[in-house]
């Protein structure tokens, strides 16, 4: 099959950023991608005469729609299929920090998770370290200067107290362990949740 | 089954996108059903078999996406049209997948289909 070479830099420029806007994606995956679609071009461009043609590399190259538009598709699928597969936090966020890169949307999201999931350790982590520092460990109720209530969390690794009053005691424990999981279960939902929201926002097009 | 006329022209409604949307999947996983397929012909096979004329910018993403679930596997195939071309193929997993919806769609379907039997009958000409 022969191409003009006009034809060729048009593929070559469409196709180029596709690839810019698959950045983050693997290499390999993402030089995979730019091979089938070259490859669908030039089938689609030769589908109706037999050669492909100035104006068959423009229809498929239309067809496919805006390169960034397209590249948003197949990482958006992409980070659907990873958390499909995988319930594991730590794919997911590695999968929301993709994201963010890419939408303020994702960027929020991925806030939201890293500070839920961080929340859940350190009320666990409380939970577990009370009997090694019962003195230290807990939440920490303490009026500010300026007269405001604050709550601090402290996993007693110093030695010395902190300042206020302890609220919790051993309650820690059961209370850490619950809420810590609780949080964990529902930023795991919620990160989940934002994904299919997302990939559901973007409409079908029709040719 | 036959095409609508202006089915191309009108603008599909909301619910209607969400329709294929929905469908897509298995539309692909059946496609595949008879033996490996690359991209265009998954494309001219959804057209001329059902009325899911999907853009071309959605079906590879997808394809991507089922072959990373698992549900197809790729290979690279030399052509006579001088490059290469990606066929698909389902996986065992993905056949029972599709075997799986096939059923949930017949079941929904036939359920759907006996409510809105009156429906018919009043716009029967």
């Amino acid at each position: 099959m022969t191409i003009s070479s006009e034809s060729q830099k048009r593929i070559d420029a469409y196709l180029k950023r596709v690839r810019k806007g698959l950045r983050g994606m693997a290499s390999d995956d993402a030089d995979e991608i730019i091979a089938e679609l070259r490859s669908h071009i030039l089938d689609r461009a030769a589908a109706d005469g037999g050669e492909a043609t100035a104006a068959g590399v423009d229809a498929a190259i239309k067809g496919l729609g805006s390169p960034e538009s397209l590249a948003g598709q197949y990482t958006t699928e992409e980070l659907m299929a990873r958390a499909q597969v995988s319930r594991s936090p730590i794919v997911l966020m590695e999968t929301l920090f993709r994201w963010a890169g890419l939408s303020a949307g994702g960027f929020f999201v991925c806030l939201g998770a890293l500070f839920g999931y961080g929340m859940a350790i350190i009320l666990v982590l409380c939970a577990v370290l009370k009997p090694f520092h019962p003195h230290t460990t807990g939440v920490w109720q303490s009026t500010e200067r300026s007269g405001g209530l604050s709550l601090s969390i402290d996993l007693g690794m110093d030695s010395s107290t902190p300042a206020g009053k302890e609220i919790l005691g051993w309650w820690i424990i059961p209370i850490g362990l619950f809420l810590g999981y609780g949080l964990f279960v529902s930023t795991t939902r919620f990160a989940l949740w934002s994904i299919r929201q997302y990939r559901n926002a973007r409409e079908l097009p029709r040719p | 089954m036959k095409p609508t006329p202006n089915a191309d022209r009108e603008p599909p409604d909301k619910w209607e996108v969400q329709l294929r949307k929905g469908c897509l999947e298995l539309a692909i996983l059946a496609s595949l059903w008879g033996g490996e397929l690359y991209g265009l012909e998954i494309l001219r096979r959804l057209a001329s078999d059902s009325e899911l004329i999907v853009s071309e910018g959605t079906v590879y993403p997808l394809l991507s996406r089922l072959k990373s679930l698992g549900l197809v596997e790729s290979k690279w195939v030399e052509s006579d049209a001088g490059h290469p071309r990606k066929y698909y193929l389902l996986t065992p997993s993905g056949r029972e997948r599709a075997i799986e919806m096939a059923q949930i769609w017949s079941r929904f379907s036939a359920g759907l289909g006996r409510l809105l039997v009156p429906l018919g009958k009043g716009t029967a000409r």
